[in-house]
């Protein structure tokens, strides 16, 4: 049994972070503009770009998440998202060290409020799949060549 | 392994490009919009539930700075008329919260409803700059912006004052 869920668990974590980030992606594809005033509310980019963030962002999110799931180009994805999530986490942490009582914009606009604390720690077994995923080296039959 | 890493690394690059020309191709008004000046205030979803109506987009240094020197918001101080005359960001119009009601037309005279705003009081502390925002919104203005600084950081970046004590 045991052997059974160690044989399928790197799918079920690789689609499990690619159903997130789909989600993630669409929430902000949906309404991009409310995604935009939630990246303004860290007050760290300034006006034009909080805008050009929020239309680019998410599509890269959608995109890596659709890669996970497919099981194609699974690093190059799996490593964006890792970036991706460093790079949110130390948004996050700033914007607790400035003071900033925001939600962190991460999934739903307009929704209740997730505070940074939260958000940074929802990201720590998003950064541990991501590495996992990176680390791990596909056994394949012989001739054929792996997918990355 | 430096092939490896060279082919992840052109995946990745790829992947983003993807994601920058759809994400520029799918919101292309939007980002036109934004680039002339004419992107509304979108709400801030992180201030207020759902049920309390649309509130102005928070705003920083760098943003209104952006504004006051491309000479294309109004700054608007909520603070009394007393601690203006002491002293307020150069060029801004005084429309203190409490007084609201009564200098409202006069405001709506000299500043269009199509006018960007950017409202401030006393820095991060103070709420009158939002409450004033939402009152502004109310009455119709669109691109209502909440300086979230105030005067005692635009004044502590040296930037242009006026005022009995600058």
């Amino acid at each position: 049994m045991m052997g059974e869920w160690k044989k399928y668990l790197p799918a079920i974590i690789r689609i499990a972070l690619g159903l997130v980030f789909l989600y993630a992606g669409v929430m902000k594809i949906i309404d991009p503009v409310a995604f935009a005033g939630s990246v303004a509310a860290y007050k760290i980019l300034p006006y034009g770009l909080n805008y050009l963030v929020a239309a680019i962002l998410p599509w890269v999110e959608t995109i890596c998440g659709l890669l996970l799931i497919v099981n194609y180009r699974v690093k190059a994805s799996a490593c964006i998202v890792l970036c991706m999530n460093l790079v949110f986490m130390v948004a996050l942490a700033s914007t607790i060290v400035r003071g900033l009582d925001i939600d962190c914009g991460c999934f739903r606009q307009g929704g209740e409020k997730t505070p940074a604390w939260l958000a940074i720690l929802r990201d720590i077994p998003f950064v541990a799949a991501a590495i996992f995923l990176l680390s791990r080296k596909d056994k394949l039959p012989e001739g054929k060549q792996p997918s990355s | 392994m430096a092939g490896s890493l060279k082919k992840l690394c052109f995946e990745m690059g790829a992947i983003i490009l993807a994601a920058v020309l759809i994400g520029i191709s799918w919101n292309h008004k939007m980002l036109l919009n934004v680039w002339s000046g004419k992107q509304s205030a979108a709400p801030a979803p992180s201030s207020v539930a759902p049920d309390k109506g649309i509130l102005p987009l928070p705003a920083g240094l760098l943003q209104a700075k952006e504004f006051f020197n491309r000479k294309q918001a109004v700054f608007v101080d909520a603070r009394d008329a007393f601690i203006f005359a002491q002293g307020h960001i150069s060029g801004a119009v005084s429309l203190p919260l409490g007084q609201f009601d009564a200098k409202l037309a006069e405001f709506m005279i000299k500043v269009p409803l199509a006018t960007t705003l950017f409202v401030y009081c006393s820095g991060y502390g103070c709420h009158d700059s939002m409450k004033l925002g939402q009152k502004l919104i109310g009455k119709g203005y669109q691109r209502v912006f909440i300086y979230e600084g105030g005067f005692p950081e635009w004044k502590d970046n040296g930037l242009p004052t006026e005022g009995e004590k600058p």
